[in-house]
């Protein structure tokens, strides 16, 4: 319990880190801009109870929200994504079911799971984010652009991480 | 009571979820306004000690060109000294009577934060009041327009980037003075979009466009940037890019520029509307 908590937070200060440093400053045109700490929702244990998956969530965007200076824009994206995490993995469930303990991970479940489950999620955390940032509706088509190009490179970044995970 | 109850524990979860979701999109809603925002500023206070490290490294490194770039300008500005000493008719005031005759004051400021990459950007100046900089004040690089003080806190300021949806400048094409209102659309950097300038007018690429001072912010005939290419969109008006003057992905050294007549120009204009 407590190594897991202790491994948690190091993974979350990882991420954090990663996305402030490195990935905010990807610079693309405009176009691109991963978020990756979104891993961080992805990774916790399957059977982490509704409400404080919702809460951790919420915290996880708050923080980036305090570091890049939009009170409220990252929080209310992944408290959407770790809402709506469950029904996620529910619906992509392996046919005998997940087992006790188990964390979402691609040495368990394979590659192919792992993909549509980490599609899923960025996507929903992207598209919430992306069109809450620029609050309109005009230039629609611009904006899902943006999510499509951004989503598929954090998207690679978390699965070449969760595989280099895997490695060790 | 006991049916209120099993609806609470039936549905916690997504109550949980509504009260949290709520909380954020009040504070998008009510918080990104940069100037009402008294958390963020504090928080920032925090964050800033870092961006100020890996500035002051960046700076640095470009050392070699800020010093180029300053020397140009430099130049630039004693020619404009002495054509204006030579010019100078004794029947006016001297240029540099504070009281009577100046109405701009300028004062310059280092860049410690600052983003293009996203839909409304923001850059961080390393001064604030104590150093006299205040809210509508307007902010040029060594070559054309950047932004507008939209915050400041005792020692450091946040301007509002051109490169910001929400950004409006009233500006006019240098060759025949025609005026309209540059935004920038959210595609790229390095471009932004003027309107409303009427179809008759002949416009050719690569004309000069610049600051009009109809906003009481920018002085007059600050350079913006040039044409690069225009259309007849719908209605009346062309649609024109603007290749921006300022590279805002190397911006590291401003002007912040205040109008010391802008209240009074503001209070006559306002008994009138």
């Amino acid at each position: 319990m407590i190594n897991s908590i202790i491994r948690y937070t190091i993974i979350f200060i990882v991420l954090i880190l990663l996305q402030l440093l490195l990935f905010n400053n990807i610079q693309f045109s405009g176009f691109i801009n991963p978020y990756v700490y979104i891993m961080f929702i992805l990774l916790l244990p399957v059977e982490i109870s509704p409400w404080l998956l919702l809460i951790i969530s919420f915290f996880t965007g708050l923080t980036i929200d305090f570091f890049i200076g939009t009170p409220g824009l990252h929080a209310s994206a992944t408290v959407l994504s770790g809402f709506l995490r469950p029904y996620v993995l529910r619906l992509i469930s392996p046919r005998d079911g997940y087992d006790p303990g188990a964390t979402p991970s691609m040495e368990i479940y394979g590659f192919r799971w792992f993909l549509i489950y980490t599609l899923f999620i960025v996507l929903i955390h992207h598209f919430s984010l992306f069109y809450l940032e620029v609050f309109r509706f005009t230039d629609f088509l611009r904006t899902f652009l943006r999510v499509l190009l951004s989503s598929v490179f954090s998207v690679t970044f978390i699965l070449l991480a969760e595989y280099y995970r895997r490695g060790r | 009571m006991k049916n209120l109850l099993n609806f609470l524990a039936r549905y916690n979860n997504l109550i949980i979820f509504l009260l949290l979701e709520g909380i954020a999109i009040f504070l998008v809603v009510t918080g990104n306004d940069y100037q009402n925002s008294r958390v963020l500023k504090n928080v920032r206070v925090l964050s800033i000690g870092i961006e100020k490290k890996i500035s002051n490294t960046r700076t640095y490194l470009n050392l070699h060109e800020i010093n180029t770039k300053i020397s140009q300008e430099n130049v630039d500005l004693r020619n404009k000294l002495d054509r204006l000493i030579k010019s100078e008719s004794p029947l006016f005031f001297s240029v540099a009577d504070t009281i009577h005759q100046q109405q701009y004051v300028y004062t310059s400021a280092e860049i410690v934060n600052n983003s293009t990459n996203r839909q409304k950007n923001f850059f961080t100046l390393n001064k604030g009041i104590k150093q006299g900089i205040d809210v509508d004040m307007a902010v040029t690089s060594g070559e054309g327009v950047a932004g507008i003080i939209v915050s400041s806190s005792e020692n450091f300021s946040v301007a509002m980037s051109l490169l910001n949806l929400d950004f409006r400048l009233s500006v006019r094409m240098k060759s025949n003075g025609f005026f309209g209102s540059l935004s920038w659309d959210g595609r790229d950097y390095k471009y932004a979009i003027l309107n409303e300038i009427p179809q008759h007018v002949i416009i050719n690429e690569g004309d000069t466009v610049e600051t009009t001072g109809y906003s009481a912010i920018f002085p007059q005939g600050k350079l913006i940037g040039v044409v690069s290419d225009f259309e007849k969109a719908g209605g009346d008006f062309y649609k024109i890019r603007i290749l921006l003057a300022t590279d805002f992905k190397k911006l590291n050294y401003v002007n912040v520029i205040g109008n010391l007549r802008r209240t009074e120009q503001k209070l006559v204009e306002k008994s009138y509307q």
